[in-house]
């Protein structure tokens, strides 16, 4: 089967795409061996900054550089603007699902959601039932990841509303880039993205009721895989970072030990999974929250950011939904289309995923970082036919969609310059108003005829320019 | 028939505890079968009550200053109209579907399940199911722990009411019948040796049934109701974390007077 990708810098004909021209008439005229020199230099100064992250499954914990590429991924402004509208608007709505869920529940009601479906989920939280959130926020922070089928059409591959990671890469990479190469932005205009540290404190300042409130960063501690993220972002902010064991609640409210006394907590970037907040409440055997900080979030007293029980509205048994969630709460048509998608959960739709399974992608509805996936054009007979019997065991646990070409970017590989699939994953940030900044996280899969983007299946990043048509 | 609770919990530490938080459900609520005469609760420093996320009346009690024991106390009476069967509550029911750590089937339960109610959904299909249950797993205390599965007390054929309790909502789950775990307080004719009690509701068309495997009770006698969960972490009386102390003793003591 021969497959077409869109090319985000060469067209069909092999011609240059207008918004590349710039970078591309420097490609051509800086030697070959001063951009492997100062591909050398990047390595040094990533290693440097400490950007790693920690391999899952890997027995050693090894840390690894997330490979960068010196290539960048353009959009043009005008594209940007369409993809920005539907990233925000999809963002809206899924907030005004997890606040409709969480009380009315209009849209069960309505019918347009199986009620099974969402109140029977693991994600859906009996602890914000009822509770109402400042500004009914739920998902402060959110990473729509995009991807571009092979006729340059943006497809949304899955709404991240838990704690989405990537963000210190595309401040890296951004950094990075303007170091090593300072004359491509003399050259032409970038939009600058260097304000999302301040856009990440205003939004999280604005979820809380109090006047100029406390926000921290808690994270999980030094031997989670984004750890550096968590260090990085709090020092951007001007912030805390603090770990579980650095908090405690006392009658219902949050404070932090400091050396001049327990000084009040009002906002917490917790970038850690609803199951390990608090072991009163949840996991009793994580060690990794604070003790009675349910209490203190049900009391009001304290803002959590994202919100607990976000994940029932990024699960990807939801996903099929999110379209009809638009319509239903904006009363629009989306802007950003779905991957159309096959609920295993339907004997109808299991049987056409079996007879299939070579065409389709099959993703496990609770998993992340694309370790519980099959790829089916990529796999083996045998790969195939042992997914086949773990999705046959239970069909309840998967969705299947068709196998998107994915766009591709030139890249830096071993024999020199090759088109690479990306995708793209811009941070939405809601607070008095919904924002991005201009770009995101783009990520490369460096394996040739790879798509799959995850750092921890060898990915890598990409700067993400914005640029004027 | 009105009864009288009176129950203590002491914790003594071999070292002094620095500081502990500990979730507290030990407040019974109004509802159809229970009316609430009098309640009090002892606690070593003030706890605001809130409500829990399954409804329960729950006190945060938190200790900042170092201690070696905390004493907590409930005393009061409550009015059982022991002619109801049946109770509604208004929460949502679905969700408890939904499978814990704690109450996961495993095929042997999943088979457990289907060979006791075959096709039936009903009443009748879950009493020789909690009568199954029984016979399987013979009532003895320390054959688990706490922290015993379902699947792995069913394994071993034998527990306490917590782990009949946790091996009935596997079962109930399995069949796709919302059910729900119970914490209180059981009047019987030895009531000095009785600590508290766990059994099961499980949601059947038209309100919440109970049924006790321990007693093999399908209906709710001399029970009082004191919290509701999908499993024992979200029911039980007292959950608790420390920092310091050493290893704890618990000395509860538990009475229940007609």
């Amino acid at each position: 089967m021969t497959r077409t990708f869109y090319d985000e810098m060469y067209d069909a004909q092999g011609v240059c795409r207008p918004h590349y021209h710039g970078f591309a008439s420097w490609l051509a005229q800086t030697p070959p061996e001063q951009l492997a020199q100062r591909r050398r230099e990047a390595d040094l100064l990533f290693h440097r900054a400490g950007i790693t992250f920690t391999l899952y499954g890997d027995e050693e914990g090894t840390e690894r550089l997330i490979p960068f590429d010196t290539i960048p991924r353009s959009i043009p402004l005008s594209e940007w603007r369409m993809v920005e509208r539907g990233c925000i608007q999809r963002v809206k709505a899924l907030n005004l699902f997890l606040d409709d869920l969480y009380h009315g529940q209009r849209i069960l009601k309505a019918g347009i959601i199986p009620r099974e479906q969402v109140l029977a989920n693991e994600c859906y939280q009996l602890a914000m039932q009822g509770l109402d959130l400042h500004r009914g926020i739920y998902a402060h922070i959110a990473g729509v990841d995009l991807v571009r089928d092979g006729d340059g059409t943006y497809y949304v591959l899955e709404d991240n509303l838990r704690t989405p990671s990537g963000v210190s890469y595309m401040l890296e990479d951004r950094k990075m880039m303007m170091r090593l190469f300072p004359e491509l932005f003399a050259a032409q205009r970038v939009a600058p993205i260097d304000h999302y540290p301040n856009l990440l404190l205003s939004t999280l300042k604005s979820a809380s009721p109090v006047d100029n409130p406390n926000v921290v960063v808690l994270t999980p501690g030094r031997f989670n895989s984004a750890y550096f993220e968590h260090a990085f972002l709090a020092r951007e902010m001007g912030v805390e970072l603090v770990e579980g064991a650095d908090l405690f609640v006392r009658d219902e409210h949050v404070f932090m030990r400091t050396t001049a006394g327990p000084r009040p907590v009002d906002v917490i970037y917790r970038r850690l999974d609803d199951a390990y907040l608090d072991p009163l409440a949840f996991n009793p055997d994580s060690m990794l929250g604070v003790p009675g900080l349910l209490s203190a979030y049900r009391s009001g007293n304290v803002v959590l950011a994202n919100a607990i029980g976000t994940g029932v509205a990024d699960d990807k048994s939801i996903y099929p939904y999110v379209t009809d969630m638009i319509r239903f709460y904006l009363d629009e048509e989306p802007i950003l289309r779905n991957v159309p998608t096959w609920q295993c959960r339907n004997p109808a739709e299991l049987s056409h995923v079996l007879a299939n399974l070579e065409q389709l992608v099959v993703k496990e509805t609770q998993g992340s970082g694309g370790y519980g996936m099959l790829v089916g054009p990529a796999s083996s007979k045998a790969q195939i036919e042992a997914f086949r019997a773990r999705l046959q065991a239970n069909p309840g646990a998967y969705i299947a969609q068709p196998t998107l070409s994915l766009s591709t970017c030139p890249t830096f590989v071993e024999s020199g310059v090759a088109p690479r699939h990306i995708d793209l994953r811009p941070f939405v940030l809601t607070g008095e108003e919904t924002r991005l900044v201009p770009g995101g996280l783009t990520r490369v899969a460096l394996r040739e005829g790879s798509l799959v983007v995850n750092s921890s299946q060898g990915g890598g990043t990409k700067d993400t320019w914005v640029v004027e048509d | 028939m009105k009864l009288s609770i009176r129950h203590e919990t002491t914790y003594s530490y071999d070292n002094e505890v620095r500081n502990s938080i500990q979730y507290l459900r030990l407040t019974p609520q109004e509802s159809e079968r229970q009316h609430v005469i009098s309640w009090e609760l002892g606690l070593p420093r003030p706890a605001r009550a809130q409500v829990d996320p399954y409804g329960n009346i729950l006190h945060v009690l938190t200790m900042e200053e170092p201690h070696a024991s905390i004493v907590i106390s409930a005393n009061g009476q409550v009015e059982i109209d022991d002619s109801r069967e049946v109770e509604h509550d208004g929460h949502e029911v679905l969700p408890y579907l939904r499978f814990t750590r704690l109450t996961q089937a495993d095929d042997a339960l999943r088979a457990f399940a289907h060979e006791q109610c075959r096709e039936r959904r009903d009443r009748n299909g879950l009493i020789d199911l909690m009568h199954g249950l029984a016979d399987h797993m013979t009532y003895l205390p320390g054959s688990t722990g706490v922290e015993s599965t379902a699947a792995e007390a069913f394994a071993g054929g034998a527990g306490v009411c917590q782990d009949h309790t946790h091996a009935f909502l596997a079962c109930s789950r399995t069949l796709g019948l919302p059910a729900r775990y119970v914490s209180g307080y059981l009047l019987t004719e030895d009531s000095a040796h009785l600590a508290s009690h766990a059994w099961a509701e499980v949601w059947l068309a038209d309100g919440w049934y109970s049924f006790d495997v321990s007693n093999r009770l399908a209906r709710p006698e001399r029970h009082l109701k004191l919290a509701v969960g999908l499993d024992y972490l979200d029911a039980c009386p007292v959950r608790g974390v420390r920092r310091g102390g050493g290893c704890e003793q618990m000395h509860a003591r538990v009475q229940v007077q007609q």
